[in-house]
């Protein structure tokens, strides 16, 4: 029996818990399957021809786990084949497995903040040195406004 | 408006039933958005268009389609559509919900707090819209669906848009290398060879070679007899180096699919509530071990092996780990 001649370097506890659970012909194919996968993938990459991939919105919507078997089906066949859907969906997953471990609530920094055309019109200065050309149609709710304008004088007060 | 023939006119009444139900209930929830009825629906329309009606639409029952609208994030969505229209109030209270969040995350994956500022500008000025086509300006909010949180869509949206920060400021660059240097990814290192041993070769050379091509296409062979669910399992551990808590945040809702496929093949329910990276850790066993049979079994069949023989194999291909070589003719092989 040749002696095991990889760890993972990540997670080398949990990967070790997992070999002495297995026989070692398990951790064997572990490794040799493992080594194919990445040999498997980069000669994938070099032979990618630029097909189509899953948006914004699908893979937002796979990573939180909330589809059904009908729609995760044609996704997980896809994330197979597609190294590039595959490498950002693994990243989306990690950092929702991040955010999980560290939710807090986040305190405002501002009690009143300013109207979304004071906040857009600055970006956009930022951005293109000028808001001239941004299209602000914003529907401006006049009496939701009013309702909030006094709040303002009364603070003043 | 016919979203698509294989769908009858009675199913299409009914969803439009449930799609006014949800539309009041936002309407109660966010009264100044000023979202209209047909603006909503018609924004359901294409999410059940995109998400339902794909796949076998002749069978759908209305308890699907019920049970589909009512996950729809509809308060969320309902919010996407109003800042999308440009509605004040809805903005800040996106603003006042959202920025906080968008930050942190932002500052999670960026290397410097100018690069998580420039992306927090440039999501909020593409999530407004500056393109205007048909004299409509267009948000990025309109492609939001509604199917998962606006979080975790909004999530997506800085990643990619960190990553087009990095691309324009680095030409050409693969998105391999670019995701190295954005958040954890740059965290992760993959296989650590040690030096080749110092085991006596034994066999000659020819069967050497034999073997280790049986090898190589009996493996290849295993894993694409797997079920998809398995295979990205372990291309998620192996390819994409994903922690097993990684892995078991993706099918942490009971109701994933993805743990759905795994109970069933194992035959057993793993409990309510969280995954544990244990339990990762036996889907990823008993996949190892179907592989480990699948290899057998095509060895002994396609390539008339006999036991002691698939013992050699799996020894050499070991040995030939710990010196890189044994994937080198991978095309050629498979």
């Amino acid at each position: 029996m040749l002696p095991l001649c990889y760890v993972f370097q990540s997670e080398a506890n949990s990967e070790m818990s997992m070999t002495e659970e297995m026989n070692p012909q398990e951790t064997q194919i572990q490794s040799l399957l493992g080594r194919y996968l990445e040999a498997r993938e980069t000669q994938k990459r070099a032979s990618a021809d630029g097909g189509s991939h899953l948006d914004h919105d699908l893979l937002s919507a796979f990573v939180e786990g909330n589809l059904s078997e009908r729609e995760t089906s044609p996704i997980v066949s896809h994330l197979v084949d597609c190294s590039f859907c595959r490498h950002v969906s693994a990243e989306l997953i990690r950092l929702d497995a991040a955010f999980a471990e560290n939710e807090f609530a986040v305190p405002h920094t501002s009690n009143e903040p300013a109207r979304i055309s004071e906040v857009l019109s600055g970006l956009f200065s930022k951005i293109f040195g000028t808001s001239d050309g941004a299209v602000f149609a914003h529907q401006v709710d006049d009496e939701n406004d009013e309702q909030e304008e006094p709040a303002e004088e009364d603070k003043e007060e | 408006m016919q979203l698509n023939p294989q769908i009858d006119d009675k199913l299409l009444a009914h969803n439009e039933s449930v799609i006014n139900e949800i539309y009041a209930r936002c309407c109660d929830n966010a009264p100044n958005f000023g979202v209209k009825s047909d603006v909503f629906r018609a924004s359901l329309d294409k999410t059940a268009a995109k998400y339902l009606y794909t796949s076998n639409p002749a069978s759908l029952t209305e308890d699907e389609c019920r049970s589909f609208f009512n996950q729809i994030q509809a308060e969320d969505l309902f919010m996407a559509i109003a800042c999308s229209n440009g509605n004040e109030r809805a903005w800040w209270e996106f603003d006042q919900q959202h920025r906080g969040y968008l930050e942190r995350v932002a500052r999670h994956l960026a290397k410097t707090e100018i690069d998580a500022q420039d992306v927090i500008d440039t999501v909020y000025v593409e999530l407004y819209g500056t393109r205007v086509v048909d004299g409509e300006r267009v948000s990025k909010f309109s492609t939001y669906s509604g199917r998962g949180s606006l979080r975790g869509w909004l999530r997506t949206v800085i990643w990619h848009s960190l990553v087009d920060l990095h691309r324009a400021s680095h030409d050409e660059v693969s998105l391999d290398e670019m995701t190295e240097n954005v958040g954890e990814g740059m965290a992760h290192a993959s296989f650590a060879a040690a030096p080749p041993g110092g085991e006596t070769e034994m066999l000659d050379e020819l069967t050497r070679d034999r073997y280790r091509a049986v090898t190589v296409k009996s493996l290849s062979k295993a894993f694409s007899s797997l079920e998809d669910h398995e295979k990205l399992l372990l291309l998620y551990y192996h390819v994409e180096n994903l922690k097993l808590r990684e892995i078991a945040r993706l099918v942490e809702n009971e109701a994933s699919p993805l743990r759905g496929w795994f109970q069933r093949r194992s035959a057993t329910r793993d409990g309510t509530g969280r995954t544990h990276e244990s339990t990762i850790m036996r889907w990823l066993e008993k996949s190892y071990g179907r592989v480990l049979q699948l290899f057998k079994a095509d060895l002994k069949a396609e390539h008339s092996l006999t036991s002691a023989e698939i013992d050699i194999c799996l020894e050499l291909a070991t040995q030939d780990l710990a010196a890189n070589d044994l994937f080198k003719d991978l095309a050629a092989a498979t």
